[in-house]
């Protein structure tokens, strides 16, 4: 089997919220532990993770932190900021240990701070259970702000996840991001809603934390409330579009008489048109 | 560990994965464990691909139950298309040949009071003890540039020949999806299928009774499943995105359920 096997990365890409060691324990019933094909899902656990701003509780710890590309430090270690921890992560068990202490250096570190404290209000008044990473990126020149809040209920065949990621550049003031819903819902079937909604809001350059976040949370409540707007909008358009309820006539068919239907109608019969 | 069955996993894979990509995955899967392939093209479903029968210029959908190699038989001619090398390809018993007419016949009123528009296909083959078939029926929308939606109805059943009746059992699988493309919004793709299964007797005096059972067994089964898949999309997929994340300040609605409470408490005292 070839190591990089574009199907298995493709099914690992694709897991559902929560749902990610359920995918890779079929995939080793399907590929009957084939040890040289599981070692190449690495690289695709650790994409994955890091793509869905995985969460881990530290040993110790009580909160959940936030695995994603901007505070990683390199060979499967990441760091958290609150915590002032940095803690090794298993990307196939999705487990995090061997945790130190870590002091984040950055000439941003204030606003860091401060923006941690402003979208920590925010977030406890909208995500009932959430994680709230803020991290410096670019050497210092921009701050990456990430929210992700998970809810699963296998028991109830659903799980869902809401990603937030804003790159906001002190120097310009500008705020730039991503939107990400995934639910996934699988009783006696599978369905799947997958959203992406970029962001773009200016600020005055010197904007300070409380005002970055006020931004954050205008948009945010603009996003649900478009959400909401367009599951009623598919709702009475694409999908009533596609198939009546009941035929113009309000009635079910008549099956013994259906031949007679033919008479006086003129019907296309799945004529190309 | 007790050893669990590759097909079992593979199937329970295909539950989870985006639905949009199932073709995809069938593929990947049928690659990755050939020895599973014709059971998984057997036992999943995949969006229904569309074909034009020469002779009469009408489009019939595609599956399992009308291939032959890599050629479909159109209910419409009763020919492959393209035709079988080697052979014939295998079509029903004369009886059930006229029955397949008769039901093709009645789905394609039923398509077009339901529907108004799109494919219908039925299929039947026979059986020792009855005959089998499925109705298949598909329709894709466009109505406005910014959104689309597509379903497919797969109805695959069996009917058993008993004294005046016949024990009919259906399996049931919708794939629906929508989506909508917009500044606004971004990009939203709401996709997936549900299956559903019944088992029925029915009184039978002719063949033409068995068209007209198995027409009510689906009508109402799609009207269930409609009724369903209104539910799940834009019930339960809302109601989740609102479990993740509240419009509403929660310590107001915190505030306001506490109260509520106090209400009733102090009502019942």
């Amino acid at each position: 089997m070839p190591s990089n096997n574009p199907a298995l990365a493709s099914f690992v890409e694709s897991a559902p919220p929560g749902e990610l060691l359920d995918v890779t324990k079929a995939i080793k019933s399907i590929l009957a532990d084939d040890p040289s094909a599981l070692q190449s899902l690495t690289p695709a656990f650790e994409k994955y993770n890091e793509e869905q701003f995985a969460t881990v509780k530290l040993p110790g710890g009580s909160e959940e932190v936030i695995v994603s590309p901007h505070n990683s430090l390199g060979d499967g270690r990441y760091y958290d900021v609150a915590s002032q921890s940095s803690f090794a992560f298993d990307h196939a068990t999705q487990k995090a240990s061997a945790v130190q202490s870590y002091v984040l250096e950055s000439s941003r570190l204030d606003l860091i701070k401060s923006l941690l404290k402003s979208l920590s209000l925010h977030t406890t008044e909208h995500y009932p259970k959430s994680s709230l990473g803020v991290y410096p990126i670019e050497n210092d020149s921009k701050i990456a702000i990430l929210t992700v809040a998970s809810k699963y209920s296998p028991n109830n065949f659903w799980n869902g996840r809401w990603r937030s990621l804003y790159i906001f550049s002190p120097g310009n003031g500008s705020l730039a991001g991503s939107l990400k819903v995934d639910v996934h819902y699988y009783e006696d079937g599978n369905v799947r809603l997958l959203t992406d909604k970029p962001v773009s809001v200016s600020l005055p350059s010197s904007a300070n934390a409380s005002e970055v976040a006020k931004q954050i949370a205008i948009a945010e409540r603009k996003y649900q409330e478009d959400l909401n707007k367009a599951f009623g909008s598919l709702s009475e358009g694409a999908f009533k579009a596609l198939r009546r309820q009941l035929p113009i006539t309000r009635q079910k068919i008549e099956w013994e008489k259906i031949s007679g239907y033919r008479l006086g109608q003129d019907i296309g019969g799945g004529r190309s048109r | 560990m007790a050893s669990v069955d590759p097909l079992d996993s593979a199937l329970d894979l295909l539950r989870r994965l985006n639905p949009k990509d199932v073709k995809k995955n069938v593929d990947y899967l049928c690659q990755l464990a050939p020895s599973l392939t014709e059971e998984l093209l057997e036992s999943v479903d995949i969006p229904l691909a569309v074909k034009r029968c020469t002779k009469t210029g009408r489009d019939f959908l595609c599956c399992d139950y009308n291939r032959d190699g890599d050629s479909w038989r159109s209910p419409w001619s009763n020919e492959f298309e393209p035709p079988v090398e080697d052979g014939e390809g295998v079509v029903p018993s004369d009886r059930i040949r006229k029955m397949e007419i008769k039901a093709n016949e009645a789905f394609d009123v039923y398509r077009e009071l339901y529907f108004e528009g799109g494919i219908s296909s039925v299929y039947l083959w026979d059986m020792d003890d009855g005959f089998a078939g499925c109705v298949l029926l598909k329709k894709s929308v466009s109505p406005s540039p910014k959104s689309s939606g597509s379903w497919d109805s797969i109805h695959v059943f069996d009917a058993q020949d008993r004294a005046r009746t016949a024990h009919y059992k259906l399996t049931s699988t919708v794939i629906l999806s929508l989506g909508t493309d917009s500044e606004n919004l971004g990009t939203m793709d709401l996709s997936g299928n549900m299956v559903r299964q019944v088992e029925q007797d029915m009184a039978v005096e002719d063949d033409g009774s068995h068209v007209a059972n198995i027409g009510k067994m689906v009508e109402d089964m799609e009207l269930k499943m409609r009724n369903l898949l209104q539910e799940v999309y834009f019930g339960k997929a809302k109601d989740v995105v609102g479990d993740l994340r509240s419009i509403p300040a929660l310590s107001e609605t915190n505030r306001d359920r506490a109260t509520q409470r106090e209400m009733i408490n102090s009502m019942g005292r």
